[in-house]
């Protein structure tokens, strides 16, 4: 698992390339949790590299998705291959969060 | 019998009768008052009485199935001494005896003499023999190739010289001269092998001084005897002069003394061998500490004392660090003093490192404490890791600690270390089995959890399978029979893997009993399961579930999914097989009211043939060695496959399927497959 992570003015993207599992959402949980990511009002997440997420990743966006919402940051998935969304579809968090299909969508719904 | 003590009895029983016939022959020469002329036949029988009974003796001592135990050499001398030596004195008492018996009780006898004379003989060859044979076995200590060869043609030439005798041969020939000085220049390059004395100890060394002084005497006893016999005129032969028996004594005589010179100017070094054994099985010991099931204050009590007795060291002590320093051994010191000494060491910002100072008084620190001492050694038993004490050692004199001695103690400290890391290594080892134990306690409990025997009726069959990625897992299952025709079934799969999860699939149970007792709907059911798990649940966990209300009087199936993998149905009306698509969110998500939004009930009339698989993601998401996932795609192809047979029959051949597909590969998520079949009979009315 790689998480590499671009600011852009107030929007910081963070890109996960490999398999989110047990071991290596410990490493995405640090990235969330670092207070400095509270200074961006956008965090787009690009998922094309992901090719696997387990419940314990999809249990570190889960627990910081309240408190984004509550700081009013805006928190979007792009570029999900199928497989993943299946899996956030499924556990029905497709409904809780913004999940778009390209970069550009993900930039229109950021700035709205 | 063993072969060689046949031997060495056959061999004995030789020299009994060839001695007991030498005798008769000289006895018979009396008698007749014959005349062991040169070439007379009396002579000849006597010469090969005389070598037959020498080859007896001494290969009867060949086959001695004594053998050596170790370095225990003092007792072969002791044997050599206590049963050959001692005939030295027989043979001295004898002779006395009759000297002293002839002057003033009776007249001189000749065959009384020429027995005696004999007997004489027959101890010294015996005295020989055994002599000959111990030193073998002293010369062939530790031997190599070489020495064998030498010393099997040194046995071989040394036998050889018996045939002078059985010939007859005058030896002292300028021919034989020569041959007999090499051979005496053999025996001086043979008793050069003395490596046995070097594994004495200082007492046993003195005691074989005094055993191979003794052995000496008796050498020098039967040689004076023959000596003196050698011109007595009563005598029919004279046994003295066959030239195996003077190299022979001559052999026994040098290696004897070699031995016991030897022996005298090793005593001073002695003390420095013993040291130096003494270390290297000190060395052992701290190495086999771990396998006598010694711990680590037993190893430190070895190498403390090991240290000293290697150094010399007139003082000394041991700090064990574990928090913080600890003074666990001492010698010669008090605390007082180690914090003075600790204190300027600190001073020096020379703490638990290594050091060699061989001039204390040089030092104005060290002078002002005013101890007696002048040297000292500081090692660490430091590995890559920690560092698990310091040695202190000191002397009271200066230039102490060379550099031979230093090594010694780097040995035992290397050797201390790797011993306590061995023995920190095994705890851990037992600790990690304990843990082990502790899982398959929890994954036993676990296990107790998952329901065994299943609700059964005739109108509805239920198959299950469970496979745990780990001993302790997520997934979860029950039923519970809310009436005669009313079956609840839950399904679920707790987020992570492990303990955790193990935990919160046994809370999820529980929930689950507590509250379908009052027989609600499922999703007031799951409204109220969210609500009970986001008090207990940690930020990042959450669970997905489901659960279904079978209801045999309406025919109809109710259910809500909470997060969890599609229902796959099998409608035998419609011959269809497909996903109950429904929304809902898994609990522990949303943790507010806000929650009722967000899962759905869907009802459906089922129809007796329908099947209904129920399954955990760990199904769907298995994944061949080539790392493709199984999915509902080609859960459904089995499902349309098998929808005619029995439940269980669905189960295995969808089971088998799954492994096929999985390979060998190991299973990362825990698996869960129920398979519910739908019958058109009556409920059985009684439970």
């Amino acid at each position: 698992m790689k998480i590499t992570h671009e600011i852009k003015d107030n929007t910081i993207t963070i890109s996960l390339d490999g398999e989110l599992d047990a071991s290596s959402s410990v490493l995405l949980d640090e990235e969330l949790s670092n207070p400095s990511i509270m200074k961006y009002s956008k965090i787009l997440v690009d998922c094309a590299k992901l090719n696997y997420i387990s419940s314990a990743g999809l249990g570190v966006f889960i627990s910081h998705l309240q408190r984004f919402e509550d700081s009013q940051i805006k928190l979007i998935f792009y570029n999900m291959q199928e497989k993943v969304k299946n899996v956030f579809e499924i556990l029905g968090l497709d409904l809780l969060m913004t999940i778009v299909s390209t970069y550009d969508e993900a930039m229109t719904v950021a700035n709205e | 019998m063993p072969y060689t003590t046949r031997l060495k009895r056959s061999y004995a029983a030789l020299a009994v009768a060839s001695w007991l016939l030498l005798l008769g022959n000289i006895i018979l020469c009396i008698k007749t008052n014959v005349n062991l002329q040169e070439g007379s036949v009396y002579l000849h029988l006597n010469n090969v009485l005389v070598v037959a009974f020498t080859l007896g003796v001494f290969m009867a001592q060949h086959h001695n199935t004594e053998h050596f135990k170790g370095t225990d050499f003092l007792t072969y001398l002791w044997k050599l001494f206590a049963r050959a030596g001692i005939a030295a004195y027989v043979c001295l008492v004898l002779h006395l005896g009759y000297e002293i018996g002839s002057r003033y009780w009776f007249n001189p006898n000749p065959y009384l003499e020429n027995v005696i004379y004999n007997i004489n003989f027959a101890l010294f060859i015996y005295f020989l023999a055994k002599a000959f044979n111990t030193w073998k076995r002293l010369i062939l200590f530790q031997k190599s190739k070489a020495l064998h060869v030498e010393w099997r043609w040194f046995e071989w030439l040394m036998y050889g010289s018996l045939l002078l005798t059985l010939f007859n041969v005058n030896y002292i020939t300028y021919i034989f001269i020569p041959l007999m000085c090499l051979l005496v220049l053999y025996i001086f390059f043979v008793s050069v092998n003395l490596r046995w004395v070097a594994y004495l100890n200082l007492t046993k060394k003195w005691r074989s001084i005094f055993l191979l002084g003794a052995i000496l005497v008796s050498i020098f006893l039967f040689a004076k005897y023959f000596q003196i016999q050698n011109d007595n005129q009563t005598l029919v032969v004279n046994h003295g002069d066959h030239p195996f028996v003077l190299l022979m004594l001559f052999f026994v005589f040098v290696y004897s003394l070699a031995s016991l010179l030897v022996a005298v100017f090793s005593l001073p070094t002695s003390k420095v061998f013993e040291q130096k054994r003494e270390d290297l099985l000190n060395i052992q010991r701290l190495s086999q500490s771990i396998q006598q099931g010694q711990d680590e204050s037993q190893v430190l009590d070895i190498f403390f004392d090991s240290a000293i007795r290697a150094s010399g060291a007139d003082a000394a002590w041991l700090e064990e660090l574990r928090t913080e320093e600890m003074v666990t051994h001492t010698l010669n010191l008090d605390t007082a003093k180690i914090d003075l000494i600790r204190q300027v060491l600190k001073s020096l910002n020379l703490n638990n490192v290594d050091y060699i100072n061989n001039n204390l008084d040089m030092n104005y620190h060290f002078r002002e404490l005013g101890l007696p001492f002048k040297s000292m050694l500081v090692v660490a038993l430091k590995s890559n890791k920690e560092t698990f004490g310091v040695l202190y050692l000191l002397k009271d004199v200066e230039h102490a600690f060379d550099r031979e001695t230093v090594n010694t103690v780097r040995t035992y400290t290397n050797q201390t270390i790797l011993t306590i890391e061995n023995l920190r290594l095994i705890e851990d080892s037992l600790q990690n089995e304990r843990y082990k134990e502790e899982l398959k306690i929890a994954s036993a409990v676990q296990d107790s959890l998952i329901p065994k025997s299943f609700p059964s009726d005739s109108w509805f069959q239920i198959s299950t399978f469970a496979k745990a990625a780990k001993e302790v897992g997520g997934d979860f299952y029950d039923f519970l029979m809310l009436s005669e025709s009313r079956i609840a079934i839950i399904i679920g799969d707790v987020s992570g893997k492990g303990v955790s999860a193990a935990f919160h699939m046994a809370q999820m149970k529980g929930i689950f009993h507590a509250l379908m007792q009052d027989n609600l709907d499922p999703v007031v059911f799951m409204l109220k399961a969210n609500s009970a798990l986001s008090r207990c649940l940690e930020r990042t966990s959450f669970i997905t579930s489901s659960l279904y209300i079978i209801d045999y009087k309406m025919q109809g199936l109710s259910f809500a999914r909470a997060g969890h993998c599609h229902t796959l149905y099998y409608n035998s009306m419609t011959e269809e097989t497909f996903y109950f698509q429904t929304e809902g969110l898994g609990l522990g998500i949303i943790r507010d009211a806000s929650y009722a939004k967000r899962i759905h009930k869907l009802h459906y009339d089922y129809n007796p043939g329908d099947v209904m698989v129920i399954y955990t993601d760990g199904v769907t998401e298995a994944r061949s060695p080539t790392n493709e996932e199984y999915g509902e795609d080609r859960l459904r192809e089995m499902l349309m496959q098998t929808y005619h047979l029995e439940a269980d029959d669905i189960k295995y051949a969808i089971i088998n399927d799954l492994n096929e597909f999985t390979g060998d590969a190991h299973i990362h998520d825990d698996q869960t497959l129920l398979v519910v079949k739908f019958k058109n009979v009556q409920p059985k009315f009684q439970m």
